[in-house]
């Protein structure tokens, strides 16, 4: 562990919107970021607007915990997150920038028999599907990761885990300025503190939207604005199947190199890992309730806290000095909704939960593919909004790691 | 044999009731703490638990303030900040409050508002408790050693006050100490460090901490606050140097020296930014103070006997030195707070202690939902009405931090605000009418007087001049000028939230508190406007007002 060079140049071109464009992608976070750099990338289509009704990269973007994988159950899961963790593995060269990818290996921890058996299963279902994945033994996860206290004396004691070692953290804000400079750089406008407020329809079709900063025309509008997805497809009566959520997330005192790997456990709502400068990053579980505000109860951290000094002894002599929320779009079988809407020019990219981040070159690559040839990508072919009524649904409440 | 503790494996003597930072400074220690990125050298600077310089491991526990922690013999402290092999269970093992009931009104903050508010409530027959993170009841204002010797109180402004309150306080109240609220929920419930608090009502009486304008130099060890020398000597005892400078602006200047001078210390000058003779511009602000009047020429008189020199519009823009400070440039201002070129002098110290107002604790008020406005001292404070109601139903504000004007407008304050929770409590009014009446007219002339202070005693506008691209505006998370500068040029912020988004200052371990109004300020000025009540609450809004131990967190209250 090292700390962290001289933050990198962020400067991209502040544009002023435009009166219309090819595509206007609604949410400058790494997915929207990530989408109109792969359009112009790997379509040529350059004439993109990126909207963000904040500053860029300030909503979930730059409140999740970082945490890339790839060890999904279900083939269909496995091949979106494995192709962005693929993407990851040469992200840094690709987009000429530093984003403190380190590869250091993630586990997931069991504490039931039935977790166990979940997990074993997993492991064996991801090394089919082509996916590097290990299952540990007590003793082996302490070899791996020597602070989690494997006594089986614990409230939860662990009884094993999935562990794959390609998997691990980056830097998130450094990726959404990567991103957004090399989309800049290929002519996409990219443009902060602009709200939509509504869509412009024209013989049912979406012909644009309406912004704080006025009204922009478009071919195609795609949305990708996580948690308040539902509040933006209210706005053309389209209802997606979302619960939005706060979830919690904290950081402690920087601290000397402690804890060498990410560990996530899904039955006492810890994922935790120690960034690059030293500090803890620990996720909590999700606020019961439905919300829009980024602030979640503070239960819900003790009760995180609870579990996590149990499993990490030694995180008891840390701080938390800062603790923060963000809100989560969780779809009813734990999976994202990517592609057609069933509205003309109005795309779809939603319901990642708690596990966006991880996917966000991979998806926006395969968003990009869906909004360049108006049909989805075989990638994410299966996460078709009208899988809710079909009932094809892609079942990934066991490994989207914080209970939904 | 005397009392000891152990730093760093070298045995350091203390005496009863001393802090662990007073113990170090007594020993010639000024520095304890390695940054994680300069790998500078730290130790005390506000000293009163705000800036998180001073940070030490304590008995195995890392992050402990030292400015806080007594010292008690056989301790063991240490530089080292890491959790490996630290031999404590990670909890800070306080007792809880004697009792989990319910009370009718919670004052949190044992300073002259909070033990005003908590006796006249008490008074009125309420059930009160009294919640304060330090072991004595007083506060800054009447901060004392834990074992004080007798006659000690002498050095102490209206000491008959504070014993007056303190035995209404012992007698009626339960008093909560070593207890910091580090949550509060609507209700009230208060999560404190101690255990849980529940009320019907509560006061905030959080006060203030020193106000400190960043220059370059300003983080080498030995330059800290005036809070900080006072806390040292008031509660540990000890001079903060052998060659002081005394600078800033504000009249809390004038005790700092003299009790400096009077513990026999050379005080090479008290370098005023401001100019008294302000007060002269706003004649009605000294009608009906007589008290402030005398007590300033009182100080002005030390100083002339101790041929201490007072000198008016200076500043010190920089400070000097390699492990320690041991000099500063004290410039000259002219009418517009600006250096007069060529008045640069050279001065040579081992302390300084430069602070320019104080700032108040606002993060409970914040948390709550109090409104808070843009206050005279360029600061933020609580709204509140004329019995210090706040915006938020059954939360009452006193004392420092509904805008800075001293103790004895906080007492005041408390009074009016414990008498009007009292009241809400259903109990009896603890005042009369006429009582009410005076205190709102001593309230009233105070606050003129205070407002006359801010204009005569305000930061000098040319401050942010003397910063060099690489002085640190934010301690903790050292971040230099250059990139609070590069944030709003270069990468188009705006205001200051966004500045701490881009460049970190404020996201370190006293989350804003030092840095805060430094950087809205230079915010505002680099967007070329004025500071909005914004700027200044994302530095002073926190999701925990203290930061906790995980350990502790786990254990819910």
């Amino acid at each position: 562990m090292s700390w962290v060079p001289e933050q990198p140049d962020r400067v991209w071109r502040s544009a002023e919107p435009k009166r219309r464009y090819q595509v206007v992608i609604v949410g400058g976070g790494g997915h929207g970021l990530a989408t109109a750099y792969y359009l112009a990338r790997n379509h040529g289509i350059t004439d993109v607007a990126v909207l963000e009704r904040g500053w860029l990269a300030g909503g979930n973007m730059a409140r999740n915990t970082t945490i890339i994988r790839s060890n999904y159950l279900w083939e269909a899961s496995a091949g979106i997150y494995e192709h962005a963790l693929k993407l990851w593995e040469s992200l840094e060269a690709e987009l000429g920038y530093p984003i403190l990818f380190s590869q250091r290996g993630v586990l997931n921890l069991a504490h039931s028999p039935q977790e166990v058996r979940d997990g074993m299963r997993r492991v064996q279902a991801n090394l089919l599907a082509g996916v590097d994945a290990q299952w540990l033994d007590p003793m082996e996860v302490a070899e791996v990761c020597p602070i989690v206290n494997v006594s089986p004396q614990l409230r939860y004691p662990v009884l094993g885990a999935t562990y794959q070692p390609r998997g691990g953290i980056a830097k998130h804000d450094y990726v959404a300025w990567g991103f957004a400079r090399a989309a800049s750089d290929l002519g996409v406008d990219i443009i902060e503190h602009c709200e939509v407020t509504g869509f412009d329809r024209r013989d049912g079709r979406v012909i644009g939207v309406r912004t704080t900063r006025g009204e922009i025309g478009a071919q195609t509008v795609a949305l990708s604005a996580a948690g308040h997805t539902s509040v933006l497809a209210d706005m053309v009566g389209l209802r997606v199947p979302l619960q939005s959520h706060a979830l919690q997330a904290l950081v402690s005192d920087l601290l000397l190199p402690v804890h060498p790997t990410v560990v996530m456990s899904n039955a006492v709502h810890v994922y935790v890992s120690q960034a690059h400068k030293g500090e803890l990053v620990m996720g909590a579980g999700i606020d019961a309730h439905n919300s829009y505000s980024q602030r979640g109860a503070v239960h819900v951290i003790e009760r995180q806290l609870a579990a996590a000094v149990e499993l990490f002894p030694v995180f008891a002599r840390a701080h938390v000095l800062r603790t923060w929320g963000g809100i989560v779009d969780v779809s009813p079988d734990a999976s994202p909704i990517v592609g057609l809407t069933g509205i003309e020019g109005l795309m779809i990219n939603c319901g990642w939960g708690t596990g966006g981040f991880k996917a966000t070159p991979g998806i926006g690559w395969c968003y990009a593919h869906t909004i360049a040839h108006g049909q989805p990508h075989p990638l994410n072919a299966p996460f078709t909004l009208d899988r809710f009524t079909t009932g094809a649904l892609v079942d990934e409440h066991g490994a989207a790691a914080v209970a939904h | 044999m005397a009392d000891e503790i152990v730093f760093d494996g070298r045995t350091v003597p203390v005496l009863p009731g001393q802090t662990v930072a007073g113990a170090l400074w007594e020993a010639g220690i000024r520095s304890w703490r390695t940054t994680p990125v300069a790998r500078a050298q730290r130790g005390l600077f506000c000293g009163i638990g705000a800036c998180f310089d001073c940070l030490a491991t304590i008995d195995g526990v890392p992050g402990q303030r030292a400015c806080l922690a007594i010292a008690r013999p056989g301790m063991v402290v240490s530089s080292r900040h890491d959790l490996v092999g630290a031999a404590s269970p990670g909890t800070s093992a306080t007792p809880g409050p004697p009792s989990a009931a319910r009370y009718d009104v919670a004052v949190v903050g044992a300073g002259p508002a909070g033990l005003a508010a908590a006796a006249t409530a008490a008074l009125g027959g309420s059930r009160v408790a009294l919640i304060d993170g330090a072991g004595q009841p007083g506060g800054q204002f009447w901060r004392q050693r834990e074992s004080m010797g007798e006659g000690e109180e002498r050095g102490y402004r209206d000491w008959p006050v504070f014993a007056g309150l303190r035995s209404i306080v012992e007698e009626r109240v339960d008093h909560i100490p070593n207890a910091t609220v580090w949550f509060a929920e609507p209700g009230f419930v208060l999560h404190t460090t101690a255990g849980r608090v529940e009320a019907g009502r509560v006061v905030l009486a959080t006060g203030a901490y020193d106000r400190v304008l960043p220059f370059p130099g300003w983080d080498l060890p030995g330059v800290v606050t005036p809070g900080a020398a006072q806390a040292l000597l008031k509660g540990s005892g000890v001079a903060v140097g052998r060659d002081v400078v005394v600078a800033g602006a504000g009249p809390f200047l004038l005790p700092v020296a003299v009790g400096q001078a009077a513990a026999g210390v050379r005080v090479i000058g008290v370098y005023e930014a401001g100019d008294p003779r302000g007060y002269l511009g706003r004649p009605g602000s000294i009608v009906g103070v007589a008290g402030k009047v005398r007590e300033a020429m009182a100080y002005a008189a030390a100083l002339a006997r101790r041929r201490v020199p007072y000198r008016v519009r200076h500043a010190v823009i920089a400070a000097y030195g390699e492990a320690g400070v041991s000099g500063v440039d004290v410039a000259r201002l002219d009418n517009a707070g600006q250096v007069v070129a060529g008045s640069v002098k050279r001065v040579t110290c081992d302390a300084v202690a430069i602070g320019y107002g104080f700032t108040a604790n606002l993060d409970l008020a914040l948390m709550l939902g109090c409104a808070t406005r843009v206050s005279a001292d360029g600061g933020l404070a609580v709204m509140v009405g004329g019995e210090g109601q706040t915006s938020v139903p059954g939360v009452y504000a006193a004392g420092e931090i509904t805008g800075v004007g001293g103790a004895t407008l906080s007492v005041v304050e408390g009074e009016l605000a414990g008498s009007a929770a009292a009241q809400a409590a259903g109990s009896s009014d603890p005042l009369s009418g006429r009582e009410l009446a005076s205190l709102r007219r001593r309230r009233r002339r105070l606050r003129a007087f205070a407002d006359a202070m801010h204009a005569a005693h305000a930061p000098p506008a040319g401050w942010p001049v003397w910063l060099e691209d690489q002085t640190l505006v934010c301690r903790c998370e050292e971040v230099p000028y250059a990139s609070i500068a590069a944030a709003v040029t270069d990468l188009g912020a705006s205001d200051a939230r966004t500045v701490k988004l881009l460049a970190r200052p404020g996201m370190g371990w006293c989350q804003g508190r030092v840095c805060g109004y430094a950087t809205a300020e230079l915010t505002a000025r680099l967007c070329d406007r004025d500071v909005r009540r914004d700027d200044l609450a994302t530095y002073a809004h926190r999701p925990f007002a203290a930061p906790m131990l995980l350990g502790d967190l786990s254990r819910p209250t």
